[in-house]
């Protein structure tokens, strides 16, 4: 379960503090899957990053199981996402370095798992990209791309998936397709989802939504 | 299995992104282990070449005899030895043919390095030969068979014993390192010396020991003998005061092997700093996708950490390698010029290679690294959060530790470490001043893509701190590539006045006042050009400011009383400098003298001081005029006191002259002795060719070294105008996206780089040339000259090198789809 209580988040700009999260509350019960949406400039991307640990509130608390992030170092927090969480981002965040079957063994290595390439061969063909693993990401098209960050966000097995605009850089067709797998991926792992999107068709397939305004919750 | 930094290493250089990092590495250990190696090995090829104007490896010279324990001790520890002695004596031939001459009685085992020659007929074919005269005979310098009258198989008397005239007596490996005396030569075997009965104790002669074997032999020999001599009455001998203009020449390229070596180093040093930090801006991506996926910063510091060490040994491995084939290339393309083998350089330059890629790897390449650790995960979400690659005040304090350590541990040298500081010193200040230029016309322009000039000129004041930081870099290249080109130049120019074509080889002495026409007459008549003919008197050195000098004839140098040649001149003589004090008007009439400075020094006399000398009975007193300073590589007579001519015009005097002569022409020799036998003439021929011959080779080599440097500058301007690629790649391809020609993006481009060239070639040419200065007064023992010529080459280089660099590194842009472009970055 993720409860979150009066979060907040401010930045210095201009010699003045800019408050970008005004005290958000709410909680998310494990397994559910949930949309945040709103405009842009909302606030949505900050509260994902501070839901899965990337970045540090300047008030409020995140709980995740029994575990306070605000109480972890970054070191802490990073050991956290690695066991717990796992991302799907809108611009795909692969390594060009690294082949399709490389980014998907990625996390995998981190946490020293053994057969981590078994693991992750097994993973690219459950997404439909069996034949493409020695492929590198600038010979993929972009839903290939997103396809093979997909598998990566699956193969450790976390038991939260944050993903922020997953479609935002695709064609309908293609985003359609890749939201059928995201959610197919989500029921089979159990696992909880929570996904920043502006399309209010993908909100709609999430089991809840939140709103937010100008940094804050609004009831819909 | 977990993500290692050998499988990262690997990734990386699959996508390209180490090969400048690697390259830089590779170079810097391949430029300071191959110029090290070389340089230990042509020094040793040197010095084992300059041993033959020893004779031998190490020499001991003494007014008295040396204990034969010596050369017991040394036959012992695998020392071989020889033993010569010098004096003057009368040589006899018949009843009434007589002659002063320098009698030098050698062992059989002379010499032990070089080549002693001999002609059957006096100035006749010179034959090479393996030893001296056999006992019982004697070999005559070739005018003096005419002046006693003798041919070869004669009876000639030295002293008690009587000798058979064997051969001529040719050259001899040491004779440049000691006259002995201004007779002419008559070799001899060291056991007749007895039979003579001329050398008895008080004896004007000069003892030699002479030693030679394999450097660590003789080094231990060396220790164990050292404290064995008589201080002062006993001295060692080396290469430098044996032949200074040898001496000179092997310690000015040797430091010149240690100036380009040390710049190697820097600019391999500057070069992976800023591949690193490419490097390192390009992980940042890597990183936050690594910590977001769960990596602690823990843990990627080790990763980049024994990626660095991986790299560090790859580099190292590959870098000593590439040394060793640079050295032998080296040699290669000597063919077969050196004079002896050169011996193997060992491990040590591989180490100072390691030790080199070490010190780069943690002071330039190891700061950008640890801060990856530090990297946001955020960026995962936000490209706008911060990137963690802000140099410290720590991380310049460490470049300038590691510069610094890296150049003093290369040269051993302060002077030349803090020459080339000051001039890196120089291109950061001024490119500071340009940096707020630049920057304080503020945001003035925008991209103004109307014209070429006016997008470059943006573009130019857009990126305003990074592209002063970038001109900084540039010059600081450009700075230590002028350098070497300048002192390398004014090295060659140097040795090339010094000997050039026709410079004197043969010296006449001993010339009577009633020969002097005479002599001249016959030089003219064979069209030989010769220098003046200089005056010369035989005097004594005996009191400074009133104060009697020490009498003391045992100790070599100091404060003594001494006798030496003084010679008369209106003028100052050319090849001499006045260092202090004024040269007298012409026909003065004052009682002055002008002093050389090192003589001077040795003896604590100053300008305006009062010195007393003695010439034959008469006393002699004169006031310090001036002191100079003179070129004692030459070949001209060079004096260490000259007086007004009219304060010598009552005194005996002699004159002297040096001229050249071809090899074809010897015989001329043969013939002027017979008509003027009293006059002296000393062969330095083959001295003088063997000087050309070693300075040819060290100005090859010198070359070479420059183009191996030069490689590594151009890296730096490389790894440079890479550095800032990504930021004008996605620049351009906006522009070219919105429809911008590519005469128009080409153009923006070279213009904009090659300003920053234009820049950077001024600072590195204002800072090039006060390096220069230090370098040449302070390390290298030469005068500075400005050369104008450098400015147009500096500027104009650095302009069509960094824009041309920068357009070719950023032809992608108009040759790819923008789009591609703008999805890679």
């Amino acid at each position: 379960m993720i409860k979150v209580e009066n979060l907040q988040k401010r930045i210095p700009m201009a010699g003045t503090q800019l408050e970008i999260l005004k005290g958000i509350t709410l909680e998310i019960k494990s397994g559910e899957s949930v949309a945040i949406v709103g405009a842009s400039g909302s606030g949505k991307s900050t509260l994902l990053g501070l839901l899965a640990g990337l970045d540090e509130a300047s008030g409020g608390r995140v709980i995740i199981g029994d575990t306070d992030l605000g109480e972890l170092d970054e070191d802490g927090r990073a050991l956290f996402r690695g066991r717990h969480v796992g991302f799907v981002f809108q611009s795909f965040q692969l390594l060009p370095a690294l082949t399709a079957l490389e980014n998907v063994m990625l996390p995998l290595e981190l946490q020293g798992q053994a057969k981590a390439g078994e693991h992750a061969e097994a993973f690219l063909q459950r997404v439909g990209l069996g034949a493409r693993t020695s492929h590198y990401p600038r010979q993929l098209s972009g839903g290939e791309q997103q396809r093979v960050a997909i598998a990566r966000a699956f193969a450790s097995h976390p038991s939260i998936l944050f993903a922020d605009e997953p479609t935002g850089n695709l064609d309908t067709r293609t985003g359609g397709h890749i939201i059928d797998l995201l959610f197919e991926l989500n029921r089979e792992e159990g696992t909880t989802l929570v996904l920043v999107t502006h399309d209010a068709q993908l909100a709609d397939r999430c089991e809840r939504r939140f709103c937010l305004e100008a940094g804050a919750l609004v009831v819909e | 299995m977990s993500v290692t930094a050998g499988k990262m290493l690997a990734r990386d250089w699959r996508g390209g992104e180490l090969g400048v990092l690697l390259i830089a590495l590779i170079l810097a250990v391949g430029v300071v282990s191959g110029i090290s190696a070389f340089a230990t090995r042509l020094q040793n090829a040197l010095t084992q070449e300059s041993h033959r104007f020893l004779a031998a490896d190490l020499v001991v010279r003494s007014s008295r005899e040396m204990p034969a324990q010596w050369l017991l001790e040394a036959g012992q520890a695998g020392v071989s030895q020889a033993q010569t002695l010098v004096f003057p004596s009368m040589i006899y031939a018949g009843d009434d043919s007589m002659q002063l001459v320098s009698v030098k009685a050698v062992s059989s085992s002379y010499p032990l390095r070089g080549e002693l020659t001999f002609s059957e007929q006096p100035f006749g074919a010179v034959l090479p030969v393996d030893g001296g005269p056999a006992r019982g005979q004697v070999w005559l310098e070739s005018r003096l068979f005419a002046l006693l009258d003798v041919a070869v198989g004669d009876t000639v008397a030295i002293g008690e014993a009587e000798f058979t005239v064997a051969a001529a007596a040719r050259t001899e490996p040491d004779q440049g390192t000691s006259f002995g005396g201004y007779g002419p030569r008559v070799l001899m075997h060291y056991e007749d010396i007895p039979a003579t009965r001329v050398v008895q104790p008080g004896s004007r002669v000069e003892y030699r020991q002479l030693y030679a074997a394999p450097a660590a032999t003789l080094e231990a020999f060396r220790q164990w003998l050292q404290p064995q001599l008589e201080e002062g009455s006993q001295r060692l001998l080396d290469l430098s005061e044996g032949q200074p203009g040898i001496g000179n020449a092997l310690r000015r390229a040797e430091r010149f092997l240690l100036l380009a070596g040390s710049l190697g180093v820097v600019l391999a040093g500057v070069a992976i700093a800023l591949a690193a930090r490419r490097f390192s801006e390009r992980h940042n991506d890597y990183v936050a996708v690594m910590k977001s996926l769960g990596a602690t910063s823990s843990r990627v510091n080790r990763l980049y950490g024994t990626s660095l060490v991986l790299l560090g040994a790859v580099a190292t491995g590959i870098g000593c390698f590439l040394g060793w084939a640079i050295q032998s290339l080296f040699f290669k393309l000597f063919g077969d010029q050196l004079p002896v083998q050169p011996g193997p350089s060992g491990l040590r330059p591989y180490a100072i290679g390691a030790a080199t890629a070490l010190t780069c790897l943690l002071c330039f390449a190891w700061p950008p690294l640890r801060r990856l650790g530090q990297a946001s995960p955020l960026r995962v979400l936000r490209r706008d959060a911060p990137l963690e690659n802000r140099r410290t005040l720590g991380d310049y304090t460490l470049g300038l530790l590691a510069v610094t350590l890296l150049m003093w541990g290369y040269s051993r040298d302060w002077q030349l470490t803090l020459a080339v500081l000051a001039g890196l010193a120089i291109t950061v200040l001024l490119g500071l001043v340009l940096a707020l230029t630049l920057l304080r016309g503020g945001r003035l322009v925008g991209m103004r893509a109307g014209s070429i000039w006016r997008l470059a000129l943006a573009g130019l004041q857009r990126r305003g701190t990074s592209n002063a930081m970038q001109v900084v870099i540039f010059a600081m290249a450009i700075m230590l590539l002028l350098v070497l080109v300048l002192v390398r130049t004014s090295l060659i120019d140097q040795w090339q006045t010094q000997l050039p074509e026709g410079t004197p080889n043969h010296f006449m002495i001993n010339i009577g006042p009633g020969d002097v026409q005479g002599v001249d007459r016959m030089l003219r008549a064979q069209d030989i050009a010769s220098e003046a003919l200089y005056p010369m008197i035989r005097g004594r050195i005996m009191a400074v400011n009133g104060q009697d000098l020490p009498t003391t004839d045992d100790e070599e140098d100091g404060r003594r009383q001494r006798e030496t040649n003084f010679t008369w001149s209106d003028e100052l003589p050319p090849g001499n400098r006045l260092f202090a004090g004024q040269w007298w008007q012409p026909q003065s009439d004052e009682a002055l003298v002008s002093v050389e400075r090192e003589f001077a020094e040795r003896l604590g006399i100053e300008v305006g001081d009062t010195v007393g000398f003695l010439v034959g009975s008469q006393p002699l007193e004169a006031r310090v005029a001036n002191l100079r300073e003179l070129d004692w590589q030459s070949m001209r007579p060079n004096f260490f006191l000259i007086f007004p001519p009219r304060l010598l015009a009552d005194y005996p005097a002699t004159f002297m002259t040096s001229f050249y002569l071809a090899p074809g022409d010897k015989p001329f020799l043969n013939q002027f002795v017979r008509s003027f036998p009293t006059v002296t003439v000393i062969e330095m021929d083959v001295v003088v060719d063997q000087i050309r011959t070693i300075v040819n080779q060290v100005s090859a080599a010198i070359e070479l070294v420059l183009a191996v440097i030069l490689a590594a500058g151009s890296l730096v301007l490389v790894a440079g105008v890479q550095a800032s690629v990504d930021a004008r790649i996605h620049e351009s391809a906006i522009l070219r996206a919105l429809g911008a020609r590519r005469s128009l993006v080409l153009g923006g481009l070279f213009i904009e780089f090659a300003t920053m060239g234009l820049f950077a070639g001024l600072l590195a040419t204002v800072a090039a040339e006060l390096s220069v200065f230090m370098l040449q007064e302070w390390v290298m023992d030469m005068r500075y000259a400005p050369s104008p010529w450098v400015w147009p080459l500096g500027i104009g280089a650095g302009m069509v090198l960094i824009g041309g660099l920068g357009v070719f590194s950023c032809r992608r842009v108009v040759s790819s789809p923008p789009v591609a472009l703008l999805r890679e970055l």
